[in-house]
C-alpha cells in the first residue's frame, strides 16, 4: 500500500509553452481568415458566418463537457472521477466562446442582418411570417438572452470547477455532496438553456424555418463531440507522461462506449428529423433541406450521412476498437471533423442562399472556415491550457478517487 | 458427452463440492496447473475471471455480427423486392425506392435477427437443451443452483486417475468430492 | 486488496478525509447469504397457498379479463361501429390505449437493457417484475391493432406474407413500420425476459418435490447447470441482447410516434415526436412499475429484496423523464408559435382554452406537476404517497395520448367538419379489460415464476465480489458495511 500516487499532476513549464504556440496559432489563422475574408466582395457576412461555425464549434465541446459533469454527480458515477477535471476545465472554458461570439450577437443587436437575416427591420418589415414572430426575433432581446444562456453556461461551469478545485487541497467530501445534490437542478437549467439557445444561435440563422428536435440535435452532437475531445485531451496527456497512472484502457473503453453510443443518438436525431420532414413534405419545413440537398451541399449531406453516422458506428461497434487508444484516437479525429462538417452544414448554407441566387449554393465550406476554426481554437487552446496549467489534472481530493482507479469494465 | 472414450474409466468424472467461490477458484487454477483440460466449474451465480481462469473461448459476438448483417440484408431486401420490382404502387408521390421509409423496417430486422442469434447462438453453443446430464446424478449437485459451487474433473481427461485425481481434489478444501457415475 | 487493481495502488494512508473509501450502498437487506436469496424468491411460488389478497386481486382482475373477451366477441360479431371512432375522429380510444400499453412496456426494456449497460447494479431487484410487466403490456397493446382492423380474420394482411391476391403491404406506411417494430419488440422481450429466467427456472427445478414441477420447471430450464462455460455465454448474450434492445426500444415508441408525426395533422407533425415519446414511455412504464411492485413486495413478504432505495431510484428516473417530457410540451407550445403556422397555432390553443382543455390540464397536472413532488425526498421513499403520484402519472400519460389523438383530428382544417369524440361503453370495458388481463398475468406470473431474478440478484451481493481476485470492479464499489457514507 503505498500513500495516493496521483497527487496532484500539473502540467508545469510545459504548459506555458504550448499556450503561447496555441496563441500563436491562433493568431495566424485569425490573420489568415481577415485576409480571406477581405477577398470576397461579401466578405464580410461570409466572414461573420465562419466566425460563427468557429464559435459554435467549440463552444459546443465545452456545452458537451458541461453536460457531462453535471451527469457525472447526477447520477453519482464514479468511474469518471479520474477524467473529470478535463471535462471540468474544458466546459469552463466556455468564457472564450462567450467573448468571442459577443461581436456577433452586438452587431445584430445593432439591426444589421448579414448574419442573422432577421436582425435588419427591414427584412422583418418585409416578411408577413416574420412579422408575427418579431417579439421573439428581436435584436435586443436577443442579445439578452444570449447574455442568460451564456451566464447560465459560465456561472454552472466555475462553480462545478471550483467546487471541485477546492478538494484538490483540502480533502473533503463536502463539496461532493453539495454537488451532486444541486445537479438536478443544474441539468434542468442546462436542458433548458441549450435547447433555446440552439433555436436562437442556429435555428434562427434560417428565420422562416422550424424543427421542434433541433435544440436535441444540436444537443446530441455536442456531447459526441466532447467526448471525442475528451479521448483526444486525455490521450495527448498520456503521450506526455501525465495522468499516466490515473487512466487506464477501461477508462478509454468507458469513453469509447459513450462516443459509440452519441454517434448513434445523433443518427438517430438526425433521421428522425430528416425523415419527418421528408414524408411530410410541407414547403415551410423543407425549404432547409431543399438547399442542403442541392448543389454541393447534396454531396455535404452525403458525407454526414456515411461519416458521422454509418462509418462510425460500425467502427465503434467492437470493443477491441474502443480498447485500443491508437484506433480510439482515430476516430475521435474523424468525428470531430466530422462535427464541424455537420456545423458548417447548419450554419454555412443561409450565407449563400442569402444571396437569393440558388445556384450560387456551391460556396460550400471553404478556406476561411477552416482559418476562424483555426483562429478561435487557437485562443480557445490557449485559454484551456492556461487555466489548466497550476491545477491538478485529477481531482485528487474525490472521495469517489479509489472507485474510478480501480475501475474495470465488465 | 455421456458414451465413453478411448480410456473408459468407470465412472465420469469426480465431483467437488465447496461452499465457498474462493476455494473454488484456488481448485480451478491448480487444476489447470498440473495440466488438466477437462475440466468445468458449476455455480449458482456468473463468476468473472473463472471461464478465463478455465481457459473457454466465446464465438456468441461473431455469430450475433453475421445475424444481425443478414437481418440489415433481408429487411432491405425485402423492402426494395416488394416496392420496386413485385408492386410498385404510387403512394402520395413518394419514389418507389424510398430507402429513407426503408430503414425503419430494415433497422427492426437487424436488431430481430441478431437477438435471435444472441439467444438460440447462446442455447445451441452451450448444448441445450439437454435431457440427460451425469452430474445431475449426484444428489447434492441440486444445491448447484442455489447456494453451492462445484468443480468437476472428467474421466475422460488423458490425466485422469482415479486415485491421484480423488486425492487432487480432496487437497483443495472441499466438502466433498463424489464420484459422477455415467 | 488495492495493489491487485492494476498499475495504481489506491492509498487509503493518505490525508485522513482523503483516506475514506466511499462505498456503496448494500443493495439487499436481511440475510445475504446466496441460500437465503434463493430462499425467500422460492418461497413465494413454493408455498402451497398464496396470501388471501392474491384471491381477492385475481378475481377481480380475471372477471374484468372475461369482460375484455366479451367486449372483443362483441366488436367482431358487430364491428367497429360500436366504438366511439366516427367522423371526424376516426383513430379514438383503440390507438391511445395502444400507445399507451406499449409505453408502459418501455420501462421493462429500460431496466433490463439500459440500466444494465449503465451498471446500474440496483435493477437486479426489479427487472424480472419489470420484464414480466413488459410483455403483458406488450399483450395488451398489441391486441388492439388486431381487432380494429374490424374484419380480423384477415389480420394476417398487416404481415408481408405471399397471399392469393398477390398483394404486399405498402412499405412507406409507418403502421407497417408498427408492425414490425412491435413484433420485434414483443419477440426481443420474450426472449431477453425467457432467458434471464432459465438459470432460476433451473433453481426452481432442482428444489421442487413434486415430480410435476420438477418436470415442468425442468422442462423450460433445457437442462442448465450452470457450468462456467453456461455462465460466459450466457452472460455475452446477455449483454449483447441488453446492447439491442437499448436501440430497440428507442425505436420502438419512435416508430409509434412516426404513426403521427409523418402526417400533416396539425399538433402530430413536429420533429420532436420521436425522443419525446421515448421519455413519455420510460416515465409511464416506471410509474406502472412502481404501482405494481409497492404492492407486491408488501404481499409477497419481499421487502429486503426490493427496497425502498429501489423505490427511490425508480422514482429519480419518473422524476427525470417527466421533467423532459415537461420540456418537450413547452417546446412544441414554443415552435407552434414561433414557427408561425396558423393552424398549429389553433390546434395548441384549442387543446389548452377549447373543447378538451380539461383533458389537457388533467394531462399537465399529472405528468408536469405531480412528478415534482418528486423533489421531496419524504415523498419519494413513502411506499403510498409514491403510489399515488405514479397513478396520477398514469392517468396522465393516458390522457397525454387522448390529447394528441383526438383533439388534433376532432378541430383539424375544415371547422365545417370539426366535432367532438364521445366514447362509448364499449370502449371503455375494453380498456378497463385490457388493464384486468394485464393484472391478470401480472399476478399469475408472480404466484408461478419466481419475481426477482435470483441468479442476478446473488451477483450484487456484497460477498459476490468479497473475494474477487481478478480485479473486477466490485472491489473497491463495494462494501459490506451497512453503515454507508451515502447512497
Amino acid at each position: 500500500m503505498t500513500s495516493t500516487s496521483t497527487a496532484l499532476e500539473t502540467l508545469g513549464p510545459r504548459g506555458a509553452r504550448w499556450s503561447q504556440l496555441a496563441l500563436g496559432v491562433g493568431v495566424l489563422g485569425a490573420a489568415l481568415a481577415a485576409f480571406l475574408g477581405s477577398q470576397f466582395h461579401d466578405g464580410f457576412a461570409r466572414f461573420q458566418h465562419a466566425w460563427l461555425l468557429a464559435c459554435v464549434f467549440w463552444l459546443t465541446l465545452s456545452l458537451g463537457a458541461l453536460f457531462f459533469v453535471v451527469l457525472q454527480h447526477l447520477v453519482r458515477a464514479g468511474w469518471s472521477v479520474v477524467v473529470r477535471r478535463v471535462a471540468e476545465l474544458v466546459a469552463a472554458n466556455v468564457v472564450v466562446a462567450a467573448v468571442l461570439i459577443a461581436p456577433l450577437v452586438v452587431w445584430a443587436a445593432m439591426g444589421h442582418g448579414s448574419l442573422w437575416s432577421w436582425a435588419d427591420p427591414e427584412s422583418l418589415r418585409a416578411s408577413p411570417l416574420l412579422q408575427g414572430k418579431a417579439a421573439w426575433l428581436d435584436g435586443r432581446f436577443f442579445a439578452i438572452r444570449c447574455v442568460v444562456y451564456f451566464g447560465i453556461w459560465i456561472g454552472l461551469s466555475r462553480w462545478l470547477l471550483r467546487h471541485s478545485v477546492e478538494q484538490d487541497s483540502a480533502p473533503d467530501a463536502k463539496p461532493t455532496l453539495a454537488l451532486e445534490l444541486r445537479a438536478a437542478p443544474a441539468m434542468v437549467v442546462y436542458a433548458l438553456s441549450v435547447n433555446f439557445a440552439a433555436f436562437d444561435l442556429l435555428m434562427s440563422l434560417s428565420p422562416t424555418w422550424y424543427s421542434t428536435i433541433f435544440g436535441v440535435y444540436v444537443f446530441a452532437g455536442s456531447v459526441m463531440s466532447f467526448f471525442a475531445a475528451a479521448v483526444l485531451i486525455v490521450s495527448f496527456l498520456q503521450g506526455r507522461g501525465l495522468l499516466a497512472r490515473a487512466v487506464t484502457v477501461e477508462h478509454y473503453h468507458d469513453l469509447g462506449k459513450f462516443l459509440f453510443a452519441f454517434v448513434f443518438f445523433w443518427g438517430y436525431i438526425a433521421f428522425s428529423q430528416f425523415m419527418l420532414i421528408w414524408y411530410a413534405d410541407l414547403p415551410e419545413e423543407t425549404e432547409w433541406f431543399h438547399v442542403r440537398l442541392a448543389g454541393s451541399w447534396k454531396l455535404v449531406s452525403a458525407v454526414l450521412l456515411f461519416g458521422h453516422f454509418i462509418l462510425p458506428f460500425a467502427g465503434l461497434l467492437s470493443r477491441h476498437v474502443k480498447r485500443r487508444v491508437g484506433f480510439l484516437s482515430l476516430w475521435a479525429v474523424w468525428l470531430l471533423v466530422m462535427h464541424a462538417v455537420d456545423l458548417a452544414w447548419i450554419v454555412l448554407p443561409p450565407a449563400s442562399h442569402g444571396h437569393g441566387a440558388e445556384s450560387h449554393a456551391g460556396g460550400a465550406i471553404g478556406l476561411v472556415d477552416v482559418a476562424c476554426l483555426v483562429a478561435v481554437g487557437g485562443v480557445w487552446t490557449f485559454a484551456l491550457v492556461r487555466s489548466a496549467a497550476n491545477r491538478s489534472l485529477v481531482p485528487v481530493g474525490d472521495p469517489r478517487l479509489p472507485e474510478s482507479l480501480a475501475f474495470e469494465n465488465l | 458427452m455421456s458414451s465413453p472414450q478411448a480410456n473408459a474409466a468407470p465412472i465420469y468424472g469426480y465431483l467437488a463440492e465447496f461452499d465457498d467461490k474462493d476455494a473454488l477458484f484456488a481448485c480451478a487454477k491448480a487444476a489447470r496447473a498440473r495440466g488438466l483440460t477437462e475440466i468445468e466449474a458449476y455455480t449458482p451465480t456468473p463468476l468473472h475471471g473463472l471461464p478465463e481462469i478455465l481457459g473457454y473461448k466465446n464465438y456468441v459476438p461473431h455469430m450475433v455480427f453475421m445475424g444481425g448483417l443478414i437481418g440489415v440484408l433481408t429487411g432491405f431486401g425485402l423492402c426494395y423486392w416488394v416496392s420496386v420490382l413485385e408492386y410498385p404502387l404510387n403512394i402520395g408521390g413518394k419514389p418507389f425506392n424510398s430507402w429513407q421509409a426503408f430503414v425503419v423496417p430494415t433497422f427492426e430486422t437487424m436488431i430481430l435477427f441478431a437477438s435471435l442469434t444472441a439467444v438460440f447462438g447462446m442455447i445451441i453453443l452451450n448444448g441445450l437443451p439437454q435431457p440427460y446430464h451425469p452430474v445431475f446424478n449426484v444428489e447434492k449437485f441440486a444445491r448447484c443452483s442455489s447456494d453451492r459451487f462445484f468443480f468437476i474433473v472428467l474421466s475422460r481427461d488423458p490425466k485422469f486417475d482415479l486415485n491421484e485425481t480423488r486425492r487432487f481434489l480432496a487437497e483443495q478444501k472441499a466438502l466433498s468430492v463424489d464420484e459422477v457415475p455415467h | 486488496m488495492g495493489s491487485a487493481h492494476g498499475p495504481i495502488s489506491v492509498g487509503s494512508a493518505g490525508t485522513q478525509s482523503r483516506g475514506e473509501v466511499w462505498t456503496r450502498p448494500v443493495l439487499v437487506d436481511g440475510d445475504q447469504s446466496l441460500g437465503a436469496v434463493t430462499r425467500r424468491v422460492c418461497d413465494v411460488v413454493e408455498a402451497p397457498k398464496p396470501p388471501r389478497a392474491w384471491y381477492i386481486a385475481i378475481t377481480i382482475s380475471a372477471s374484468l379479463t372475461l369482460m375484455l373477451f366479451g367486449m372483443v366477441v362483441y366488436l367482431i360479431a358487430t364491428g367497429v361501429g360500436v366504438w366511439g371512432n366516427t367522423n371526424p375522429v376516426f383513430w379514438g380510444w383503440d390507438i391511445v390505449n395502444f400507445v399507451f400499453w406499449v409505453g408502459i412496456a418501455h420501462a421493462g426494456t429500460l431496466i433490463s437493457a439500459i440500466l444494465f449497460l449503465l451498471r446500474q447494479k440496483w435493477r437486479t431487484s426489479v427487472n424480472r417484475a419489470a420484464e414480466a410487466m413488459t410483455l403483458f403490456a406488450v399483450c395488451c397493446a398489441g391486441m388492439y391493432p388486431a381487432i380494429h382492423v374490424g374484419r380480423i380474420w384477415v389480420a394476417y394482411w398487416l404481415f408481408p406474407l405471399p397471399n392469393q391476391m398477390q398483394m404486399w403491404p405498402n412499405f412507406r406506411s409507418p403502421l407497417l413500420w408498427d408492425v414490425f417494430a412491435v413484433s420485434t419488440y414483443a419477440t426481443v422481450s420474450l426472449l431477453f425476459w425467457y432467458m434471464g429466467l432459465v438459470p432460476d427456472l433451473a433453481t426452481l427445478r432442482d428444489r421442487a418435490v413434486t415430480p410435476l414441477r420438477r418436470r415442468l420447471y425442468g422442462f423450460f430450464a433445457l437442462g442448465w447447470r450452470g457450468s462456467a462455460r453456461h455462465w460466459q455465454r450466457f452472460e455475452r448474450a446477455y449483454l449483447i441482447l441488453a446492447a439491442l434492445a437499448t436501440p430497440l426500444v428507442l425505436s420502438v415508441h419512435s416508430v409509434v410516434s412516426f404513426d403521427f408525426a409523418v402526417s400533416q395533422v396539425p399538433g402530430w407533425h413536429t420533429t420532436i415526436f420521436p425522443p419525446y415519446f421515448v421519455a413519455g414511455a420510460i416515465f409511464s412504464g416506471f410509474a406502472m412499475v412502481v404501482t405494481i411492485m409497492v404492492p407486491a413486495r408488501e404481499l409477497f413478504g419481499l421487502r429486503d429484496l426490493v427496497t425502498m432505495k429501489h423505490l427511490e431510484n425508480m422514482n429519480k428516473v419518473i422524476l427525470a423523464t417527466g421533467s423532459m417530457v415537461g420540456l418537450a410540451y413547452a417546446t412544441e407550445f414554443f415552435i407552434a408559435w414561433y414557427g408561425g403556422n396558423a393552424f398549429e397555432r389553433f390546434t395548441f390553443l384549442n387543446r389548452a382554452l377549447g373543447p378538451y382543455a380539461w383533458a389537457y390540464w388533467i394531462m399537465i397536472f399529472c405528468n408536469v406537476v405531480a412528478p415534482q413532488f418528486f423533489w421531496s425526498k419524504s415523498i419519494r421513499t413513502n411506499p403510498w404517497l409514491m403510489v399515488g403520484v405514479c397513478i396520477l402519472v398514469n392517468v396522465g400519460m393516458w390522457f397525454e395520448r387522448f390529447v394528441i389523438v383526438v383533439t388534433s383530428l376532432s378541430r383539424d382544417y375544415l371547422p365545417s367538419a370539426w366535432g367532438y369524440f364521445k366514447p362509448t361503453p364499449i370502449d371503455i370495458c375494453t380498456f378497463i379489460g385490457t388493464l384486468g388481463l394485464f393484472f391478470t398475468l401480472f399476478l399469475l406470473f408472480c404466484r408461478y415464476l419466481p419475481m426477482v431474478a435470483i441468479a442476478e440478484v446473488k451477483t450484487v451481493l456484497p460477498d459476490a465480489h468479497a473475494h474477487d481476485e481478478h480485479g473486477h470492479a466490485g472491489g473497491a464499489a463495494h462494501g459490506r458495511s451497512p453503515e454507508v457514507q451515502h447512497v
